[in-house]
């Protein structure tokens, strides 16, 4: 398997995600047989397949509860980024804080996002 | 005409009749794909070889494709049966409304109120909606000569081809219904407040007869119906309605005769619950123009065009669709605005007009809720400008409209540093520059075009006639004396207004023009209000008022069955 490259930029930002773990229980480690996703960023912290898109042979969509159970409560989120200018994206008048997260941050493509275009200035950078 | 004919003419009205003859429905659908010149003359394609025009060819012909191939019916796929060990819990009420917006609170909390017990299973985490102004009649001010002469104007407004028994059921009950949403979204701590007949200032006389309104304004932004619903809710909570959040409805229940039961939703756990609904289901889970292939197929025109809302995928046309219920035809209505980039007083005042690259485009007394027409190709995408000098305050003081002085226009100016009120901060996009070209790189215009189309404006205004659009002398004023001011516009989808066959209790009607039992259709889910190309600004806030209208109307109707 080829080895990851990831962005500086990502790899500090995975290190602040990882870090917000609650218990830190996800100790990176090797990744198992071909079964990564090249694109994934969280394979390169141990992550398999499995633990996000379950064990069956028909993989699952990934639910947002599934994040939630690693990266913790979605009204601990919207505390967190409460002073992010010009507005809290992770509290707002259209999901409050229960924006499904996978709308904007993409494990497999480029994030994007949802606040634009419809929200002129809303400039989010979205890991 | 034989006997027969006649007397069905005076049974069923010419829209049922055109809805069921061109609308979808399953029935429709499958007929007409059954034979392969029909099916082609439904896509318009007479002229094409029926092979590469009829319905694919799956097995139960659930989906067909248009001309192009990008639109099929799969937007409208066929529920997978959800067996009863897949449902974690089974709940029963006498009325479940799904969706909780402008008609499906007020419906809830209409039927509770008249007795029955209600939920409510909403999509998103909370009672969502949007928009400031919802209006109705008020009959004890308006003349009954006037009331008519307003339905015939809606009628006209609506090319003729709605339904006019519903224009005038929300005529006859809209005041009644607005002032009961007012007073009970007040109960439950809302602002709202009842502007009356000063907010509908061109309809207070209509064919010179005496009219009053109600007008309830749920604002100012940012707060909206969104946050009025939410307020309405509590009241309803109150009154013993109980709310399911995260909870979108997937699939209805139905036995064998076709009645609807009850719905099945999932939760924000993923599981699905089963709700039994003893009297009905109301669905009012507002339009689809998020769901994109929908849109192309019904409405092509906003194909190009940004969208308003969030989510809104037309799930209860899919559901009611599969119990049996008709789309009206292709050609739907839109409604396209922006309110927001300035002061909404301003937005049809015939100040020059320039597409996206700065070109003059049309004769600029058109409304600002058609020129989506103008724009709707992907380069323009519905963006425009209106562009005026330091003189507009006198020079355009006797335009019909209320022009807001430079210091009021700085509120809606993102470059300008004083706190903004009432308006939505991102949303705003007013400039002023020195100079022509500066203004242009502000309203992200090609700044020579926008000066040779300024310099060619001045011209025309010179000459005292528009030998270019033919618009009247009396709204030429030139763009001369800096600094010059545009605001950068960009009409956006704010709903689709068609829906789907119903009776006046907003009951949905199947392919052979009978009631569905148990299923109800309301909001812009519910069709026959509307039937012109676009969305009429006649009535200051009549979609709106005509969902709390007739969600008021079908909760105690549902309710007392
Ligand atoms: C920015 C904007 C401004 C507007 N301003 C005005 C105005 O001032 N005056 C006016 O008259 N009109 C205005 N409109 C139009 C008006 O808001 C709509 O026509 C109206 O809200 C439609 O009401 P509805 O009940 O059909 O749908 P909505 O109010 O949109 O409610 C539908 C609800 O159903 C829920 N839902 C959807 N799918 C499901 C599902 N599967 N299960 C459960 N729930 C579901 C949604 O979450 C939503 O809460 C405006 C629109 C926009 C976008």
């Amino acid at each position: 398997m080829k080895q990851m490259i990831v962005p500086k930029q990502a790899a500090a930002l995975l290190v602040l995600l990882l870090t917000a773990l609650p218990g830190g229980s996800l100790a990176a480690g090797p990744v198992v047989k071909g079964q990564v996703a090249r694109t994934s960023k969280h394979a390169t912290q141990g992550i398999t397949c499995a633990q996000c898109h379950g064990k069956a042979a028909k993989k699952s969509v990934v639910a947002m509860q599934q994040c939630l159970g690693c990266h913790g409560d979605t009204k601990e989120l919207a505390a967190r980024t409460a002073q992010v200018k010009p507005t809290n994206p992770h509290e707002n008048r259209h999901f409050g804080t229960e924006a499904d997260c996978n709308r904007c941050h993409h494990e497999h493509a480029t994030s994007e996002n949802l606040c634009l275009p419809c929200h002129l200035r809303f400039g989010f950078k979205v890991p | 005409m034989s006997q027969d004919h006649f007397q069905e003419d005076q049974e069923t009205d010419q829209y049922t009749k055109q809805t069921i003859e061109n609308g979808f429905s399953r029935r429709s659908f499958l007929s007409r794909a059954a034979g392969g010149a029909a099916a082609a003359g439904l896509f318009g394609l007479s002229s094409l070889p029926a092979a590469a025009a009829g319905p694919t060819k799956t097995k139960d012909l659930e989906f067909a494709t248009s001309t192009d191939g990008g639109a099929t019916l799969s937007f409208l796929p066929k529920p997978k049966p959800i067996r009863d060990r897949e449902i974690a819990e089974t709940l029963t009420f006498d009325v479940v409304v799904v969706g909780a917006g402008a008609s499906g609170v007020p419906a809830a909390l209409s039927a509770a109120e008249n007795g029955a017990k209600v939920a409510v299973i909403q999509k998103a985490p909370f009672a969502l909606s949007q928009g400031n102004t919802g209006s109705g009649v008020d009959l004890a001010t308006s003349e009954k000569a006037g009331i008519e002469a307003l339905v015939a104007r809606l009628i006209a407004d609506s090319n003729h081809r709605c339904n006019p028994k519903l224009i005038r059921q929300w005529a006859y009950h809209s005041g009644e219904a607005v002032r009961w949403v007012i007073d009970r979204a007040r109960q439950g701590g809302s602002p709202v407040v009842d502007q009356g007949s000063p907010a509908q200032r061109a309809i207070l006389k209509v064919n010179g007869y005496s009219m009053g309104y109600v007008t309830s304004f749920f604002g100012p932004k940012p707060y909206t119906t969104g946050d009025g619903m939410r307020h309405l809710a509590k009241t309803a909570e109150k009154a013993g309605v109980r709310f399911f959040y995260r909870t979108p409805a997937v699939q209805l229940v139905q036995n064998k005769a076709g009645e609807v039961l009850g719905v099945i939703a999932k939760g924000p756990n993923g599981k699905y619950t089963k709700f039994l609904a003893k009297k009905g289901v109301i669905l009012a889970t507002g339009d689809y123009q998020n769901n994109k292939a929908m849109s192309d197929y019904f409405v092509p025109d906003v194909k190009h065009l940004e969208r308003k809302q969030l989510d809104k995928t037309g799930d209860g046309f899919a559901l009611a669709y599969w119990a049996g219920g008709v789309i009206e035809p292709i050609g739907h209505t839109k409604m396209l605005h922006d309110f927001d980039a300035g002061p909404a007083s301003m937005c049809d005042m015939p100040f020059l007009a320039v597409d996206r690259k700065g070109r003059r485009f049309v004769n600029e007394t058109v409304e600002m809720s058609l020129l989506n027409n103008y724009l709707r190709d992907a380069e323009n995408a519905g963006h425009y400008s209106q562009i005026f000098d330091s003189n507009y305050m006198t020079q355009a003081a006797t335009w019909p409209g209320k022009l807001v002085p430079p210091e009021g226009l700085k509120n809606y100016m993102p470059d300008d540093p004083s706190p903004k009120k009432g308006v939505f901060e991102s949303q705003v996009n007013t400039h002023v520059a020195d100079t022509i070209e500066e203004l242009a790189r502000k309203l992200e215009a090609d700044p020579a075009i926008l000066v040779a189309t300024v310099k060619r404006y001045n011209e025309v205004v010179a000459s005292g006639k528009d030998s270019d659009f033919g618009k009247p002398a009396d709204r030429l004023i030139p763009v001369v004396k800096a600094p010059f001011y545009g605001i950068h516009r960009r009409v956006r989808v704010s709903a689709i207004c068609s829906g789907m066959l119903v009776d006046e209790n907003h009951q949905a009607l199947n392919a052979e023009g009978k009631p569905i039992k148990g299923l109800f259709l309301i909001g812009n889910l519910g069709g026959g209000f509307y039937g012109g190309v676009d969305y009429p600004l006649t009535v200051f806030g009549l979609s709106l008022g005509r969902c709390y209208t007739f969600g008021y109307l079908t909760g105690k109707h549902v309710a007392k069955l």
